[in-house]
């Protein structure tokens, strides 16, 4: 009897926190968010946590803010990328900015910092930050009209996609596919270079990428940046409610679910083809093999370093014959970079170059753990670099193989046997490198070998964010992999060997029966 | 009480040996041991079980007894032809999956913290690591204020250089983290710089990947060498303020 007392008083007890906790998130919303904050105690933290991005003074000029693209907000500018208030308030709602504070935002150094400040923390700091931009006085503006959403169907797709391309009104800066290849320079407020979001790779979305979130984007624009906002009356391109929400769920439509990075996979297989592999990207056995793709990072390890990169991912695809292999590396660039080329000049970062890519691997290819330095080889361990540019106005695209032992010591080889050839399409590099499996040099060329794991690293260069010579984006080392085209051979050996023990065991059981007879 | 027969001993044995194996380093150690290792251990411990089991000629004996009345005994008919089908299977299969190539990357292990050298050469000159010392470290009893002066210059460092990587938070998830591999280390766990001393950190920050022994596989950490871009002070500094941020203590001889 007394354990069922225990419980009863238990779930009482329960009832009466449940209801506590109903009572408190009742009461709760009636305070007003800011008043939830407190500007005195977010100093601390402001100090101690965001003062070295976006400075002492509030004003986005904190140490760290110099390496940094997208910059750090500076925040006496009173200017806010995300809100979802009306068109043409400027005071963000307080959920805004506790949302970027707590979640970040992808893609760019801010991160999310709920798994480090409570929310409480959190409110504080905001209240003091908004002391900045005097907006701790102002009231923020009445939230946007969102309507009815307007579920995604492929109807609604269809929709939205005839809205994107009419009249250029999204094309203009997003591109034919949304991978944002802009025909235009665009600048920031604080003219900073910016560039139109890739909208295939929605996990970069500063504000979400659920199509509430997307909404918001094309109802309010993006403050401070060229993104404008299409519930202003006065623009030419305006869209209704409904019109948005096709819009958004087109936007959402386009994300990439191939091409995109597993970090599991750390290799690229190669597959046999019957005959020679492909001559151009655009063979159609490309569709059939299978891509890996890898992250790239900025090289920052030796002089000239790269702190603010374009490239965020490579993919590759590989396949082998007989006598030669193919490498086909994909990645997108929003902008082809052309040297000579007027709207490439006009586009670029000054000191436009071209744009390249290149493959690296070991020269012998390692049978222990240890491989050359990830960055170019070293002393003991040198590396083969292939090496494509795309050409300028004057010059065609061009191929060139290194030898190199370290950053100091690069050898130029002449007459590489080595070939590749690019092209770029809506926003798009698709570059195809060749060479014979086997050359004459072994002690300089690798020679590919089929079933061993292979290290290879990959680099590129987006010349119109002025990457050259060592300003570029590469990966660490991963491995390409000739798959073995030997299947037969370990079910024969496997057969061979089961073969053997029945014989085994036959001529084990009849000297055992012989014995028997015998006694 | 029957006596458990000799060769149900051994294979008791070697599985238990080899089922420790995996529980001490798998789950105690949290550090899955490599299988061409454990294959190697095995080897020999198999080898000398076996010699063990048949030091003589009457063990050897007792040893076979349950295979052989397996075999002899009519009786044992039935078992005897069901381990006489499966054992050419297994054999037939084991080979088999031995031979078909693997399209799983080999799995390679380094060591996150090697043992350092006991003396190295930084920024032209030559370091005894063991009784290096951080020359600002004294500032934190006799004079606090300097010793916050010092910490500030540190985050300074940090938040120029560091925080892409190591993340602004010193949780090892900067905003290249995910991209590289292996990951940046993560400074807040306790693992990292609360178990080592001032003058690890200062060798593993001054001298980066490229300068680590080989078992840590210095070709694959894109740690850059710092004493190419920061002084010595400013390596100090930065390690005052990994700590100070993290709460962490350093390591001392001491301990
Ligand atoms: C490592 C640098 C860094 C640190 C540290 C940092 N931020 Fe940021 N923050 C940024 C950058 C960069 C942006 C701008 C991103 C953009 O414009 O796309 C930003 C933007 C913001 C925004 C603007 C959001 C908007 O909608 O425009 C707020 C608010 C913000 N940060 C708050 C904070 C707070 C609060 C902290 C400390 C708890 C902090 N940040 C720490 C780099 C940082
Ligand atoms: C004049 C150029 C321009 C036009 C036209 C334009 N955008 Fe953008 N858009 C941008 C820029 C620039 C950014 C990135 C701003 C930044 O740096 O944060 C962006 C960002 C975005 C984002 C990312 C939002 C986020 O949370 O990060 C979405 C989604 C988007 N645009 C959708 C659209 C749609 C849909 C249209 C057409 C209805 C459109 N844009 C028209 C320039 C433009």
């Amino acid at each position: 009897m007394r354990r069922v007392g225990l419980i009863t008083t238990n779930i009482l007890s329960r009832i009466a926190v449940g209801y506590a906790i109903a009572g408190l998130a009742l009461v709760l919303p009636i305070l007003t968010l800011a008043d939830l904050g407190e500007a005195d105690k977010g100093e601390e933290i402001y100090f101690q946590h965001c003062a070295g991005c976006h400075g002492e003074e509030g004003d986005g000029l904190g140490p760290g803010a110099e390496r940094l693209l997208p910059p750090p907000r500076d925040f006496t500018s009173g200017m806010f990328k995300i809100m979802t208030t009306a068109f043409d308030e400027y005071v963000p709602r307080d959920e805004d900015l506790f949302k970027m504070v707590s979640d970040g935002m992808p893609g760019t150094s801010m991160p999310g910092w709920s798994d480090l400040l409570s929310d409480q923390d959190m409110w504080n700091v905001l209240s003091y930050l908004k002391i900045f931009s005097g907006y701790d006085e102002e009231e923020p503006g009445p939230e946007l009209a969102y309507g009815e959403q307007i579920p995604s169907s492929a109807i609604s797709i269809g929709k939205g996609k005839e809205l994107y391309l009419e009249d250029d009104r999204c094309t203009e800066c997003h591109g034919l596919e949304g991978k944002g290849d802009a025909k235009k320079r665009l600048l920031g407020d604080n003219s900073e270079r910016t560039w139109p979001r890739n909208l295939t790779k929605p996990w970069n979305f500063l504000g979400g990428n659920d199509p509430r979130e997307i909404f918001a984007r094309i109802s309010t624009g993006i403050p401070g940046t060229q993104m404008p906002s299409f519930a202003d009356e006065a623009s030419t391109k305006k869209l209704s409610i409904e019109e948005r929400w096709h819009v958004a769920n087109y936007v959402k439509s386009l994300e990439k679910t191939v091409e995109v990075v597993d970090p599991q996979n750390t290799v690229v297989k190669a597959v046999l083809v019957e005959g020679d592999v492909a001559e151009t990207t655009d063979d159609p056995r490309w569709q059939e093999s299978q891509p890996s793709t890898f992250f790239l990072v900025p090289q920052i390890i030796a002089e000239e370093r790269q702190f603010t990169p374009s490239y965020d991912t490579i993919t590759v695809r590989a396949m082998y014959s007989e006598e030669y292999i193919a490498v086909l590396l994909t990645w997108d660039d929003r902008t082809k970079s052309i040297p000579g080329d007027a709207t490439a000049e006009k586009i670029s970062e000054e000191g436009l170059a071209e744009d390249g890519v290149a493959i690296q691997f070991p020269v012998t290819i390692p049978d222990s753990m240890e491989k050359p330095y990830f960055g170019m080889g070293d002393v003991a361990n040198p590396v083969n670099i292939w090496h494509w540019k795309s050409g300028t106005t004057d010059l065609p695209e061009t191929v060139s193989l290194m030898n190199a032992k370290g950053f100091a010591e690069i050898i130029l080889r002449e007459s590489p046997d080595v070939h590749a050839t690019g092209t770029y399409l809506n926003g798009t590099w698709r570059v195809l490198f060749k060479r014979k499996i086997a050359t004459e040099n072994p002690g300089e060329d690798i020679q590919f070998s089929e079933g061993v794991f292979i290290p290879v690293v990959f680099a590129a260069w987006d010349g119109s964010a002025a990457e050259n010579g060592s300003r570029h984006t590469m990966t660490t080392w991963y491995w390409l992999l000739l798959e073995s085209s030997s299947v037969w051979e370990p079910i024969l050996a496997g057969l061979i060997a089961m073969l053997l023990v029945i014989a085994v065991e036959f001529w084990w059981l009849r000297n055992i029966k012989r014995k028997q007879l015998a006694d | 009480m029957r006596k458990i027969p000799r060769l149900f001993q051994m294979i008791g044995i070697i599985l238990l040996i080899y089922f420790s194996f995996i529980v001490l380093f798998d789950y105690l150690l949290d550090q899955v041991i490599p299988s061409s290792l454990l294959r190697m251990y095995m080897f020999f411990i198999i080898a000398g079980v076996v010699a063990v089991f048949t030091f003589t000629e009457g063990s050897t004996e007792e040893l076979l007894a349950p295979i052989m009345e397996m075999m002899e005994n009519p009786e044992k008919r039935k078992v005897r032809n069901a381990v006489l089908t499966v054992m050419p299977i297994l054999v037939g299969a084991y080979l088999y999956s031995q031979m078909v190539p693997s399209v799983e990357a080999p799995v390679e292990l380094r060591s996150i913290h090697p043992a350092p050298p006991s003396s190295v050469k930084l920024f032209g000159k030559r370091y005894n690591l063991q009784t290096l010392v951080n020359p600002l470290r004294k500032y934190e009893k006799d004079d606090p204020e300097k010793f916050r002066e010092l910490v500030r210059e540190g985050a300074r460092v940090y938040i120029e250089n560091c925080h892409i990587c190591h993340g602004d938070k010193l949780d090892g998830q900067g905003l290249y983290a995910v991209r590289l591999n292996p990951t940046p280390l993560n400074f807040r766990d306790v693992g990292t710089i609360a178990q080592l001393q001032e003058s690890y950190l200062f060798w593993r920050i001054s001298t980066g990947g490229p300068g680590l022994p080989d078992e840590a596989a210095p070709w694959i950490s894109s740690m850059p060498v710092w004493q190419d871009f920061l002084t010595e002070e400013e390596i100090w500094q930065v390690i005052l303020f990994l700590y100070d941020y993290t709460g962490h203590r350093p390591r001392t001889w001491e301990e």
